[in-house]
C-alpha cells in the first residue's frame, strides 16, 4: 500500500486509533487534563505592558512587583497582573461636561452628577459666583492607586470640588470673576489634601475655564462695567474738548501779546526815531534860527503847492470869495 | 485493576476539594474574617496572599482594607443666624476592626447607613451652631486681600490722578464679618464629634469634607437680589460721578479759558501802556527842547501830511509864501 492510496476514512481510523490508546482510560483522562493545563498555562504566562502602562504584579494576592512596558513572564494561574495607564494625563471636569479622557469614565459621565449645583458657590463675602474649571492628574504609583484607596477618582472629584469651595470661599466675588490666583492655591491644596491619603495621584493642574456672576445676577454686573464705560467716555470727551480749547486759547493769548509787544516796539521805535530826527534838525536850526525857519518853510510849500492841481490865489482885500469854475470842474459836471 | 484506580481518583479529588477548601487568598487592599459556624473566629487577616483555614468547619468574608467612601445625601440646615443652607458632605474611611464590623454592622452596607446616621446628626450639629460665614470661609485672608487692595489704591491716588469709580468697583460688598473658626476647623468639629462613635463600631473616620454648601432656593433668591441692587447701586453712583466729573473738566475748561483771555487782555494793555508813556516821554524830551521850533516844525510836517493832492486851495495873496509874488504885483 503507498501513501497515495489513504483515504480520509484511513486516517480517520488511525486517529482514532491513537486517541484509544493514548486517551483511553483514567490515565487517558489525566493526560488530557494534564496537557490542557500546560496549554492554558502557556497562554498565561505572557502579557504585553503598553508604553503607556505600567503593570502591577499580584503572587497569590500579594504585592510583588510594578514592570515597565514591554513584554513580560508571570507563573500562571498563581500570579495576577493588573495594568494601570500611567502616562495618560486624565482630566475631570466641574460644571460641565469635560471632554477630556478621565481614569473612570463611570463616574466622570454619571448622570447622577448635578451640573448646574456644580458651578455655584458662595464667596467670602456670602455673594454666589458660577466657577468650572478643570482638573488634570496623572497616577504617579500605581500600586498605591489600586490598593489604597477604594474610590480614587471619586476621591478626587470630592476633594477638588471641597477645595475649590474653600479657596472661592476666602474672596469677594469680584476677586472670584477676576481669577485672582484661584487655581494656584486650589492645585497645591487638592495635591495636599490627596497626599494625605496617600493615594498615588499626582495633580498636574488645575486650570478654571469660566469665573462668572450667576444667570440671574449677570445682568446688574455687566450694568456696572457699562457704567464704568459711559463714565470713561464722558470724562474723556470732557477732557478732549479740554485740550480743544485751552491750548488754542493760550496760542491766541500769546499771539496778542507777541503782536502788542511788536506795536509797542515799533512806537517807541517810531517815536525814538522821530524825535532823534527832530533833535538833529533842532541843532542845525540852534546854529542859524531865521535861516532854517525860511527854509523849512519855503521847502513845505514848494512841495505842498507842486502837489495840489486846483490853486486859486486871491487878493487880500477881495470880500467874499465866489468859487471858480476852471476848466477841470467844468468837464467834471459835463461828464455827470 | 480498573476498581483501583478509580479509587485512586476519588481520593484525588477529595483531596484537591479539601486543599481548595483549605486554602483561601486574600488580594492586596482587603482583608479576610474567617467565620465558623457563622461566628467570627480569630483576628481579622490583614496581609495579602496566601492562607490556609479549617476546611469546610470555616468560611471566610473578605472585606476592605482600603480607604472607602461615604456620600451623604444633601441636606438643609439652618446656621445660627438662621440662614437657611443645603449641606453636601463626603466623608472617608476604614474598616479599622473588622470584627466588630461583622458584630455590630454586619457588613460594609450596615456601616454605611450608620454613617449616614451619626454623620448626619454631627452635621447639623456643628452647622447650626456657627454663624454661616464660619462654613463658608476657612480664614480671615479676605481682610487682608482688602488692606492690600486699599493700600495699592492710595499709591495710585498719590501716584497720578486715580478715577473714582475705580474705587467704586473695588468697594467690597455683602457682608465681611471675621471668622473665628473657618471651614477646616468645622470639618474637623464633625469628625470629632462622629469619631468615637463610628469607632465602637470598628470604623474609623477619616475625615469629613464639606463638598458643597448653597443657599437653600429659598434664600438664594434673595440673595440674588441683594446683589443686584448692590451692582445697580454701584452702577448709579458710577454714573453720576461720572456726570459730575464731567461738569467739573467743562467748568474748568470755562474758567481756566476767560482767564487766560483776560491776562492776555490785561497784559497786552499793560505792553501797549508802557509803550506810550515811553512815547509820549520820548516826544516831550525831544519836543521839549524848543517848544517854538517844535510847533513850526511839526506844523509844517503836518501840513505835508494832511492835504491830498486833489485838494483845492485858495490862496490869500498876502500870504509869506507869496511875498516875493506881491512885489511883483504892487
Amino acid at each position: 500500500m503507498g501513501i497515495d492510496s489513504k483515504t480520509p476514512e484511513d486516517y480517520q481510523r488511525m486517529a482514532e486509533e491513537l486517541f484509544s490508546r493514548f486517551f483511553r482510560g483514567p490515565k487517558g483522562t489525566m493526560f488530557l487534563i494534564l496537557l490542557a493545563v500546560i496549554f492554558l498555562g502557556g497562554i498565561n504566562s505572557f502579557y504585553t505592558v503598553q508604553p503607556e502602562e505600567e503593570a502591577v504584579v499580584l503572587f497569590f494576592g500579594r504585592y510583588d512587583r510594578t514592570e515597565p512596558p514591554g513584554l513580560h513572564f508571570k507563573i500562571p494561574f498563581v500570579e495576577r497582573v493588573i495594568k494601570k495607564k500611567t502616562k495618560i494625563i486624565f482630566e475631570e471636569g466641574f460644571g460641565f461636561y469635560s471632554k477630556g479622557v478621565s481614569e473612570n469614565p463611570a463616574i466622570s459621565r454619571s448622570r447622577y452628577r448635578r451640573i448646574e449645583e456644580e458651578r455655584l458657590m458662595l464667596t467670602g463675602d456670602l455673594n454666589v459666583a458660577q466657577v468650572e474649571w478643570v482638573v488634570q492628574y496623572q497616577i504617579s504609583d500605581p500600586r498605591k492607586f489600586l490598593f489604597n484607596t477604594a474610590h480614587p477618582v471619586q476621591n478626587i472629584r470630592d476633594i477638588s470640588q471641597a477645595t475649590m469651595r474653600r479657596v472661592v470661599g476666602d474672596r469677594t466675588v469680584d476677586d472670584v470673576i477676576r481669577g485672582l490666583d484661584i487655581a494656584q492655591e486650589a492645585k497645591v491644596l487638592t495635591q495636599k489634601v490627596l497626599d494625605k491619603y496617600d493615594m498615588g495621584i499626582r495633580i498636574v493642574s488645575v486650570q478654571i475655564k469660566t469665573a462668572v456672576p450667576p444667570e440671574p445676577v449677570k445682568p446688574s454686573f455687566n450694568e456696572v462695567n457699562a457704567a464704568k464705560q459711559e463714565q470713561e467716555q464722558a470724562i474723556n470727551e470732557a477732557e478732549a474738548h479740554y485740550n480743544e480749547i485751552i491750548p488754542k486759547a493760550k496760542g491766541e493769548a500769546d499771539k496778542a501779546i507777541s503782536e502788542a509787544r511788536g506795536r509797542a516796539a515799533a512806537m517807541i521805535n517810531e517815536a525814538k526815531g522821530d524825535a532823534v530826527r527832530f533833535m538833529k534838525v533842532l541843532n542845525e536850526y540852534k546854529k542859524a534860527p531865521s535861516i532854517t525857519r525860511k527854509r523849512l518853510y519855503l521847502e513845505t510849500m514848494k512841495e505842498l503847492l507842486s502837489r495840489f492841481k486846483d490853486i486859486t490865489i486871491v487878493d487880500s482885500s477881495v470880500k467874499g470869495v465866489l468859487p471858480v469854475f476852471t476848466d477841470n470842474r467844468l468837464k467834471g459836471l459835463k461828464n455827470k | 485493576m480498573r476498581g483501583k484506580s478509580s479509587y485512586l481518583w476519588v481520593i484525588a479529588i477529595i483531596v484537591a476539594i479539601t486543599l481548595k477548601s483549605a486554602l483561601f487568598i486574600v488580594s492586596e487592599g482587603k482583608q479576610a474574617v474567617i467565620l465558623q459556624f457563622g461566628k467570627p473566629v480569630g483576628k481579622p487577616i490583614t496581609e495579602a496572599g496566601l492562607h490556609y483555614k479549617q476546611p469546610f468547619i470555616q468560611s471566610v468574608r473578605l472585606m476592605e482594607k482600603r480607604i472607602l467612601n461615604w456620600d451623604g445625601i444633601p441636606n438643609e440646615f439652618p446656621t445660627k443666624d438662621k440662614k437657611l443652607i443645603t449641606v453636601d458632605t463626603t466623608a472617608r474611611w476604614r474598616i479599622k476592626d473588622a470584627l466588630k464590623l461583622i458584630q455590630k454592622v454586619r457588613d460594609q452596607r450596615g456601616a454605611m447607613s450608620r454613617l449616614t446616621t451619626i454623620l448626619d446628626a454631627a452635621t447639623r450639629n456643628v452647622i447650626s451652631n456657627y454663624n454661616l460665614v464660619e462654613a463658608v470661609r476657612n480664614s480671615n485672608e479676605i481682610f487682608e486681600r482688602v488692606a492690600a487692595k486699599k493700600a495699592a489704591i492710595e499709591k495710585a491716588k498719590k501716584e497720578g490722578r486715580l478715577n473714582e469709580a475705580d474705587i467704586l468697583g473695588e468697594e467690597i460688598f455683602g457682608e465681611i464679618e471675621q471668622v473665628h473658626v473657618g471651614r477646616e476647623a468645622l470639618s474637623k468639629k464633625i469628625v470629632s464629634l462622629a469619631k468615637d462613635s463610628l469607632k465602637e463600631l470598628g470604623i474609623e473616620l477619616i475625615d469629613v469634607q464639606l463638598r458643597r454648601i448653597s443657599y437653600h432656593p429659598s434664600v438664594e433668591a434673595k440673595v440674588y437680589q441683594r446683589m443686584i441692587s448692590e451692582r445697580m447701586r454701584i452702577a448709579k453712583k458710577i454714573r453720576s460721578l461720572g456726570k459730575g466729573e464731567q461738569a467739573r473738566i467743562y467748568g474748568k475748561t470755562e474758567q481756566d479759558h476767560l482767564r487766560i483771555k483776560s491776562e492776555a487782555y490785561r497784559k497786552v494793555q499793560e505792553i501797549l501802556g508802557e509803550a506810550e508813556s515811553e512815547r509820549t516821554k520820548i516826544y516831550a524830551e525831544a519836543y521839549g527842547k524848543d517848544e517854538d521850533f517844535f510847533e513850526l516844525y511839526k506844523t509844517l510836517e503836518s501840513y505835508k501830511d494832511a492835504f491830498r493832492d486833489d485838494t483845492k486851495i485858495i490862496l490869500s495873496s498876502d500870504s509869506e509864501f507869496l511875498k516875493f509874488l506881491r512885489g511883483k504885483l504892487k
